[in-house]
């Protein structure tokens, strides 16, 4: 019974040691991502029979385990994901909204600017420091456009290589969880399934929590102690001590841009972007898709409205040196590209045949063997175009400019994604400026009547009537006909005279009003000479207040405000959804610290527990001791 | 409920980051004055910021347009008004001229004066503006529009009016073409010209005539033929484009209306015997014709009443010229009201998209600074709350 007494006190002193051993562990740990703290369990041994009385035989340290709650812990891994998502998306579409609405650095002042400087050629046709005026406002137009798709590229380029960092980060963390794997494995082996390894656990938690940082997982505990990883559809990134790994490649639809794809073994499989979900590289994704390369294609849209409207007025007037107008402004062709995987020949061109009938969206165009089918990759609505090229959707034409499609080939066209990187002025002459009309009308001086001609305007669109500057003759047989000679048809006998109606021919339309007389001559002819027309000037600057775009529904400088109206709004949304998803993770992290962070003081009053227990569980080894002298000394 | 001690940091750490970037917020919008500093900040205000900025300037644009306009309008009106006083003195001259105490060299004298009121109308006519442009020759605007030909003066520009967009939904001329302003004058009363042949001997005087019935014209030629006989006067009137004779015979009385076909005319004095009187519809009769044709008249002997009836032409045919005139300047004042009126609607509208613009994006100093003072104390009181309650520890006191 005496020696009990020694071997109950050691263990005591035993117990108070790892107590303050473990205490001492949680304090050294207070700071460190991912710890959970722990606590020694303790059990009392099994008591014995001694002289008819269950006696104590003492404390046994039964384990040390982590304080722990798996449902708190997958709460945080799902709020903290939703978080790094928001935040990711938030902080890339940032970089634009900066950068669009400035009222100085914005594309609208610089629209502003080249209509103010056409409404001064308008004023002062002939005037040559007024074209140069425009023309140096119709680069700004341009460098201006292209200096914003220029920092929208380098946000797309330092996306790029945000995406391969992530994807970077997503195999070293694989490769750790998979090293983890097998340590644990082995240690648990080691240890028997009752105790735990904790801080390789903690550690596993950790780099799990931070892999999901990156991208959505699931995670599925097996028997053995190790931890298998899915992301994606269900694509196993680790199992057991094996890790697999992400690649980033070329997309096969567009070369310009990076898929993720799943290497196992020596096979590579693209992943659908669909799959890939929250976290970082979701929301790289997503804002790539969602806001850059609409809002790029906005911005095209726009560059493109004004060059092409601005060009097609400009090919209907007549420049200074009596010259029709040509393209003050190069209008970029849709980018068409095409998929890696196409077996078929075919080499496929578009071309702008309606600037007002265009989108923000990219369109794909499949052949299932027999028929042509589009779809608009913003709402994935599809149009059947049936079993020939060419066929014009949305203000574009797809043609097959060579060789032929087969079967479950696919192109991707942008019809507006280059235009504003290549917008640029076509002119740099200021005399080459169509401000006149090319052709004029005016009465005979001879007349007797009063009736007057209106100057009249070239028909649109272009180009122009070949027969535009002909001279054609409008001689009254009497105040109600008139006979038309020069007319390209000509015109056979009389046609009936109304006051105001439109007269055209050859390309042109006049009007005649008031009363003429028989005899009265009205001559339309080559516009020679014309420095002071404006005619032109003034309808290119009215192109500023029509609604040329999204089928008659905004100006060029309202469809640029709708751009910058979307990313506001998304930007301001992201904003306050991010704020409220970290306020959701600090409280879902600090629930889970209730119950698994180190608190100091409740440390401190460990410190002190374990030590009186330690000195207690000592005081009784001497006191033992003390009586085996008694007994001793007998 | 328990605590971890990282909780009391990190939840600490957050609530000072929020604090200080809100802090930011509000230093940046008072040091730009903006209360907008990027479209995310009010994504309904900064488009239509936008939107009010663009119609901001494009109102401002138009009022330099109405700039452009008045220019080019009040160059022309200063010039026509020139133009105005020429003519009238001009006619009060050829007035003058038909005293019948001047002799020939008083007449050749004031021919002489009428040639060099020719030759300054024509520089009028062909008035420039600042830069070089003419002001009345049409589009074609760097070609000089009158000048002299065997034939007179001749217009070489053309009916081209320049127009300016004075306001959004209106685009005035800001110009006159020469041949509306000094080419289109109809002679005579403006539907039919009266003339004595220029080889008449009697003193018969034609008048300028009147329409007494607009629905008879017919458009045709006419004479009015007279004869003599044993002192008796008789006249003849034929349609001369259908060669029918109207009336033949009529007995003649000086001052009598002769009426036909809507027509009426008179004639005063003695006719001589195979005197013809014209009536001819009217035409378009330039004012430099005119005024040369008061020359020759001039120059030419007095034969009858040759002078009389071609100073009494004469003058009629200033009038009309005179008149085209005013009417052009009477134009050219009504626009120059218009934009006047227009100009007060823009400054109004910009005043208002000012208004609109400063309430969308500029910073609210009262209401700013006053958030800026609370961010401030709010922050402080975080900072030494915090500084309080992470002193406090178990271990200080082990």
């Amino acid at each position: 019974m005496g020696s009990n007494l020694f071997t109950s006190a050691l263990s005591g002193m035993n117990a108070a040691q790892y107590g303050l051993v473990t205490t001492q562990h949680n304090i050294a740990n207070a700071a460190t991502p991912g710890y959970t703290r722990q606590e020694v369990l303790l059990g009392a041994r099994n008591p014995q029979l001694y002289g008819g009385a269950f006696l104590g035989q003492g404390v046994d340290i039964v384990g040390v385990r982590r304080i722990y709650d798996q449902f708190l812990n997958t709460q945080v891994l799902q709020e903290q994901n939703q978080a790094s998502y928001l935040s990711s998306y938030y902080s890339a579409i940032k970089q634009i909204d900066n950068l669009v609405a400035d009222p100085v650095a914005g594309a609208s002042p610089a629209i502003q600017d080249f209509f103010n400087a056409m409404n001064g050629v308008a004023n002062a046709p002939e005037s040559i420091p007024a074209r140069q005026t425009l023309l140096s406002s119709a680069q700004f137009v341009a460098n201006r456009f292209q200096a914003i798709d220029q920092r929208l590229t380098e946000v797309a380029n330092s996306l790029n290589s945000q995406i391969s960092g992530s994807v970077n980060n997503i195999n070293s963390y694989a490769q750790q969880i998979a090293v983890l794997n097998g340590n644990i494995k082995r240690a648990t082996a080691a240890a028997g399934q009752a105790q735990q390894p904790n801080d390789l656990l903690d550690q596993r938690d950790q780099l799990v929590s931070q892999l999901n940082k990156e991208i959505k997982v699931s995670v599925q505990q097996d028997a053995n102690g190790t931890l298998s990883v899915f992301v994606g559809s269900g694509q196993a990134l680790v199992l057991d001590d094996q890790a697999m790994s992400l690649r980033v490649i070329q997309s096969t639809t567009d070369p310009s841009r990076v898929d993720i794809a799943y290497k196992s073994g020596n096979n590579i499989i693209p992943l659908q972007q669909s799959s890939i979900q929250g976290g970082n590289l979701g929301a790289y994704f997503a804002f790539r898709d969602q806001s850059l390369e609409p809002e790029r294609n906005a911005l095209g849209r726009v560059a493109l409205g004004l060059a092409a409207s601005v060009n097609q007025q400009n090919q209907l007037g007549q420049d200074l040196k009596g010259v029709l107008g040509g393209n003050l402004f190069n209008a970029a062709a849709p980018r068409v590209d095409q998929n890696a995987n196409n077996t078929g020949t075919a080499t496929v061109s578009a071309s702008i045949v309606n600037v007002s009938a265009l989108t923000t969206s990219d369109y794909q165009l499949k052949f299932d063997g027999t028929n042509y089918s589009m779809v608009r990759l913003s709402d994935n609505a599809v149009t059947n175009l049936g079993p020939a090229l060419p066929q014009t959707v949305d203000g574009f034409t797809v043609s097959l400019s060579a060789g032929a499609m087969a079967a479950g080939d696919s192109f991707l066209i942008r019809p507006v994604a280059n235009a504003a990187r290549d917008l640029a002025v076509m002119v740099n002459d200021p005399a080459r400026i169509a401000a006149a009309a090319p052709m004029r009308a005016s009465a005979a001086l001879t007349n007797a009547g009063t009736a007057k001609i209106s100057s009249g305007t070239v028909n649109a669109p272009p180009p122009a009537n070949v027969n535009l500057q002909a001279a054609v003759n409008i001689t009254f047989t009497s105040s109600t006909t008139f006979t038309v000679l020069g007319a390209v048809p000509a015109v056979a006998g009389p046609v009936a005279y109304t006051p105001g109606q439109d007269i055209s021919y050859n390309g042109w339309t006049v009007q005649i009003t008031g009363t003429p007389a028989a005899g009265d001559v009205f001559n339309v002819t080559t516009n020679s000479n014309a420095a002071g027309d404006n005619r032109n000037a003034l309808l290119m600057a009215g192109l500023q207040t029509q609604n040329l775009l999204a089928n008659g529904t905004a100006s060029f400088q309202g469809a640029y405000g709708q751009l910058v109206g979307e990313v506001g709004a998304k930007t301001h949304e992201l904003d306050i959804t991010s704020q409220a998803q970290n306020n959701m993770v600090a409280q879902t992290v600090a629930s889970q610290q209730a119950v698994s962070g180190v608190n100091l003081d409740e440390e401190a009053a460990n410190l002190l527990r374990f030590q009186r227990a330690y000195q207690a569980a000592a005081k009784a080894m001497q006191i033992a001791n003390t009586m085996f002298d008694a007994l001793l000394s007998l | 409920m328990r605590i971890s001690s990282s909780t009391i940091f990190d939840s600490n750490v957050t609530a000072l980051n929020l604090q200080q970037a809100k802090l930011l917020q509000t230093q940046m919008q008072i040091a730009t004055g903006r209360r907008i500093l990027t479209a995310s900040d009010d994504p309904v205000g900064a488009v239509r910021a936008l939107e009010v900025g663009q119609s901001d300037a494009t109102n401002t644009q138009y009022a330099s347009n109405r700039v452009a306009a008045v220019n080019a309008l009040s160059m022309s009106e200063s010039t026509l008004q020139s133009v105005t006083s020429l003519i009238q003195d001009v006619r009060v001259a050829a007035v003058g001229a038909g005293n019948g105490s001047l002799g020939n060299s008083g007449r050749s004298a004031i021919a002489a004066d009428f040639s060099r009121r020719l030759q300054e109308l024509v520089g009028l006519a062909n008035s420039m503006d600042e830069v070089g442009n003419y002001l009345f020759a049409g589009f074609q605007s760097k070609t000089q529009p009158f000048a002299a030909t065997p034939a007179g003066v001749a217009y070489f520009g053309d009916d081209g009016q320049r127009n300016i967009q004075v306001s959004a939904s209106f685009q005035m001329a800001s110009s006159d073409s020469g041949a509306d302003v000094f080419m289109r004058a109809k002679n005579g009363n403006g539907s039919f010209f009266t003339q004595a042949a220029p080889a008449n001997m009697g003193s018969g005087l034609v008048s300028i005539g009147s329409v007494t019935n607009p629905a008879l014209l017919t458009g045709n030629s006419y004479t009015v033929s007279f004869s003599v006989v044993a002192g008796i006067t008789t006249y003849d009137i034929t349609n001369s484009t259908t060669a029918t004779v109207i009336s033949a015979g009529n007995p003649y009385v000086s001052g009598q209306a002769i009426n036909f076909d809507g027509m009426q005319i008179d004639i005063k004095g003695a006719p001589a015997n195979g005197d013809v009187f014209t009536v001819v519809p009217s035409v378009n009769e330039s004012v430099f014709k005119t005024i040369s044709d008061l020359v020759d008249a001039l120059n030419a002997p007095v034969v009858g009443a040759n002078l009389a009836n071609s100073l009494s032409h004469g003058i009629n045919n200033l009038d009309n010229a005179l008149n085209n005139v005013l009417n052009t300047r009477a134009s050219l004042g009504l626009r120059l009201n218009q934009i006047d009126a227009l100009q007060v609607t823009g400054e109004d509208l910009g005043m208002n998209f000012k208004q609109t613009l400063s309430a969308l994006q500029d910073v609210d100093y009262n209401k700013s600074i006053s958030d800026l003072t609370l961010q401030k104390t709010v922050l402080q009181a975080a900072q030494q709350s915090f500084v309080k309650v992470s002193d406090l520890s178990l271990f200080n006191y082990l």
